[in-house]
């Protein structure tokens, strides 16, 4: 039997850039509805984009709200890791995160970036 | 394989799936939802105001093993049929 494929976003911009911060959650709703695994990771800015309440604020041009987004990346499996040190830097708790939302370290990015088919970095 | 235009305004699909109005990727996103619910053999019928839905959905059929059987227009918008296969 053929391994899964899984696709790795790596999410860095925040909701002062919606269109930057939609397009990931877009290609990973296409990815998991093409039966693709996937993990988005949020680093820098891009960790406040799962801080309970934030997605609701973001929409870009001629794309779903975020929110919209969000809840379908949740409902269709995808895992959502959001770096340690970026959350820690910016004093939001752990449990300010939305449901699933895991907070790791490096090491947890690189072991997902290293046995996925492929990354890509917003 | 597609069908024709003739053979798409004739087919009666087991569900139809109004994406109208839905941004990238809203309709593959319904389509994906709807497609489990139908019986294997069965079309789903697609509607999108999305000019890109149905290379979209062609695509998406490709990749995951179900029929792509084409597009005809509505008044105002798209419908594509795909036929489940898995």
């Amino acid at each position: 039997m053929a391994e899964a494929e899984k696709l790795v976003f790596m999410v860095t911009h925040g909701p002062a850039d919606p269109e930057l911060a939609t397009i990931p959650f877009v290609m990973a709703a296409a990815a998991l509805a093409s039966d693709v695994q996937v993990v988005m990771g949020f680093q820098a800015d891009g960790v406040e984009l799962v801080r309970n309440g934030v997605a609701d604020t973001v929409t870009a041009p001629e794309f779903a709200p975020l929110a919209k987004l969000l809840a379908d990346v949740r409902e269709l499996g995808g895992l959502l890791l959001v770096c340690g040190p970026c959350v820690k830097s910016r004093g939001i708790p752990a449990d300010d995160l939305v449901g699933g939302a895991q907070v790791v370290a490096a090491g947890r990015f690189i072991a997902e970036i290293t046995s996925a088919t492929n990354s890509l970095v917003y | 394989m597609t069908a024709t235009a003739t053979e798409l305004e004739t087919l009666t699909a087991a569900k139809v799936v109004d994406a109208r109005g839905s941004a990238c990727p809203g309709p593959l996103l319904e389509a994906k939802k709807s497609m489990g619910t139908v019986p294997l053999g069965s079309v789903i019928e697609i509607w999108s105001t999305d000019p890109v839905t149905k290379t979209d959905i062609n695509a998406w059929s490709n990749k995951v093993g179900h029929e792509f059987l084409g597009a005809v227009e509505g008044e105002g918008y798209d419908r594509v049929f795909v036929r489940r296969q898995k």
